[in-house]
Parts: C-alpha cells; structure tokens; sequence
C-alpha cells in the first residue's frame, strides 16, 4: 500500500534525524505538524473536554513524536502511531488532573468548555454553532459516553479512522473497537434522536 | 430483494463502517421506513461530528494553534541542550499544569516574585510563621532587583548568564523545559498509583 503523505514525511524525517540532520529535520517537522495539528486537537479536546489540558496533551504528544522519530516504522500508517502516542498523551494529562483534582479546592467543573452565551456578532461560525441548543445538548449527549466509548467513538467519526486502525492506536482487537463504536452509537440515538 | 427491515447494528455498520450490500441497496429503495432511519441515523452523525469539530475549533483558533506550534518547535529547539531556567525556589517545579499555560510576560512575573517576597517578609514580622527556605527567596529578590534576568539550570543548580533578549514566547517555553525536568518526573510513581477516572467507575 502506498504511503500516506505524512507517512513519507515522517519517514524523511526519521531519516535527516539517523543522519545527524537534526535542524533540517526539525525544519521538515513543523510541516508535520502543521499537517496533524488541527485533527491533534480535536482528538484531545473531545477526549479531555477542557482546552489547556488538550493543548498540553498534543504539545507532549508533538514533541515525544519527534524524540522517538527513529523507532517510527513506516510499515505503520503515520497518522495511527501519532494517535496512539496522542491518546497516551490524553491519559497521562487526566491521571495528572485527577491528582491535581485531589489537592484542589472542589469546583463546580473542572472543564472550561466553551461559553454558552447567546450569540453576538463578535462570535465566530463555530462559537455561534456551539452556542446553539442542539449543539449543547449533543456535546452533553458525547460528554455522557464512558471513555473508551468516547474515545472510540472520536477517532471513528472524529477523526474519521477505520476500526483497524483505532485498534491498532489503542492496542485493542478490532471486535472491541466495534463493541465500542455501538455501545456509544446505540446511546447518543437514544439521547439524540427525534422522531 | 430483502424483505426484512434492517436492523438498529446493521444501520450503524452502514452509516459508519461500510457500504450496503446489493440486497440492502434494493431494500433501503423501496423501503420508506428503513430509508428514513438510515437518513436520521446519518444526520445525527453529521450533527455530532460537526459540533465536535466547532468546539475544538473555537478552543483552537489559528493564532492558538500557531503558538502551539511555536512552542513545540522551540521546546525542540531546546533538545539535548542544558535548560535555563528561573531561580524559583524548587518546591515551584510543582505548580499545577494549569498555570503554566497563562499568557504573561517577564516583568509580569517579576512584580509576582516580588509582591509575593513583599507579602512572606510582612507576614514574618506581623506573624513569626516559620516560612523555611529564607535564602532562595532573598537571591530572587536582590536578582529581580537587579536584573530583569534571574534564571538558573534546572536540575544542575548552576547559575548561568542569561541573555537579554528572549522573546515571551521563549521565555515560557524554557519554564515548561523546567517543568518536564527529572526533578518533576519524581512524580512518577505518585501518578502511576492513580487510577483513571474509568477505572474507578
Ligand atoms: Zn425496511
């Protein structure tokens, strides 16, 4: 199967790093990037639902990428051993939020999903979608899911891969990444759907 | 054709994970009822993808993704390279994540260290709390005075001239540098006993 352009990037920049080329292949990195980034943190905010742990996630995640780019084997899609380091990234923030959690004053929400005031000129397209109703009772319906659920459920139709290659990022058999996918379909319908 | 309606998996399978069959195809065209929860079925998984991409989305404007790229470049730029970093005493190495992420700018910091000296030397002589570690504290103040520079290797402990003309951003990036140190990784083992939340569930 052919290589998928990123695949063949990071395959270049394994390469520049084996050969001592480490400016020019961090140079190649930022288009990497900047290629992954907008799906980087869509997968993390839907994962951790709160905008500085999702930002710190995929920096750790960009940044161990490029620290392991030798152990990348191209024989793996690039985007599915990024996802997985990614959701490790996700974990590792969320075990460090339920110790910091602990310490904490209590809160009402440990979140800072995103306002829900009604919608002004100033918003922008995706503030003026999120502000609406639907849009609230769908991210609460998605908030609701267990976590392998959600998590399943966004790299599906999220991030828009196969159930192979969530199984391969998240090191389950395929048949549980479907288990999954329906659990979590079967109740956002429930939740969601009108007739 | 089919004549069985579809079941609640199968339009599922359909709508996420593969094409109808030839017999489906015929049945989803004569059969109103299924066609129709297939059509709900993929609204709903329209609507859900696209509110999840406008949340990131609106977290996630272009200018706070292109600082996010900033800094990975510049914590890489970082890499195999001693940190430096600021005097703070070690105990700040711990500092919720949270914080870190704050904008801010050097003198913002500055004035910080010293409101806070200023706050811990009037709580000393108004109350004799027992503050520990006087010394760090007095280096910051007498370096902060000085020079708007004041920064330390983490993990080394050895002083070092900074220069002076660091833009913001590679100024927060250093204290994130500080902040992955092994003094920070100590904490290992305190997080590996942590159960996650669907652990515990
Ligand atoms: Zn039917």
């Amino acid at each position: 199967m052919p290589l998928s352009r990123d695949s063949q990037l990071a395959a270049e920049i394994k390469a520049l790093v084996a050969g001592g080329e480490r400016d020019a292949a961090r140079d190649r990195y930022s288009d990497l990037v900047a290629r992954q980034q907008r799906r980087a943190v869509r997968i993390a905010y839907q994962y951790l639902r709160d905008a500085h742990d999702a930002d710190e996630a995929v920096q750790d995640a960009f940044v161990k990428v490029f620290t392991h780019i030798t152990s990348y084997r191209e024989d793996l899609p690039f985007e599915v051993w990024f996802t997985r380091i990614l959701v490790n990234a996700c974990l590792d923030l969320r075990k460090s939020r339920a110790r910091r959690l602990r310490w904490a004053v209590p809160m009402s929400s440990a979140t800072d999903t995103t306002p829900t005031d009604p919608p002004t000129r100033d918003q922008s397209p995706e503030q003026r979608l999120v502000s609406t109703e639907r849009a609230k009772e769908i991210a609460t319906a998605v908030e609701s899911l267990p976590g392998r659920q959600r998590t399943v459920f966004t790299l599906c139709h999220v991030a828009e891969q196969t159930t192979a290659e969530v199984s391969q990022a998240l090191g389950l058999s395929e048949a549980t990444v479907r288990v999954h996918l329906f659990r979590a379909v079967r109740k956002l319908r429930r939740l969601l759907e009108r007739e | 054709m089919t004549s069985r309606h579809l079941s609640d998996d199968r339009l599922i399978e359909l709508c996420m994970l593969e094409a109808p069959s030839m017999a489906e195809q015929q049945h989803l065209g004569s059969c109103c009822q299924c066609d129709a929860r297939r059509a709900r079925l993929l609204a709903l998984l329209d609507d859900v993808s696209d509110v999840a991409a406008a949340q990131a989305d609106a977290a996630f404007p272009p200018e706070r993704l292109a600082r996010q790229q900033a800094r990975i470049l510049s914590h890489l730029q970082h890499d195999g390279r001693p940190a430096r970093v600021i005097t703070f005493p070690a105990a700040h190495a711990y500092e919720p994540i949270a914080s870190r992420r704050r904008p801010g700018t050097r003198w913002i910091a500055a004035a910080a260290v010293a409101g806070l000296v200023i706050g811990l030397v009037a709580g000393r002589f108004g109350h004799d709390y027992s503050l520990g570690r006087p010394g760090p504290v007095r280096a910051i103040v007498a370096r902060a005075a000085g020079a708007p520079e004041f920064r330390a290797a983490g993990s080394s402990g050895t002083i070092r001239e900074a220069s002076t003309d660091l833009s913001d951003e590679e100024f927060l990036s250093e204290i994130e540098i500080a902040l992955d140190s092994p003094t920070a990784a100590a904490l290992q083992p305190l997080d590996d006993l942590t159960p996650l939340p669907w652990e515990v569930r």
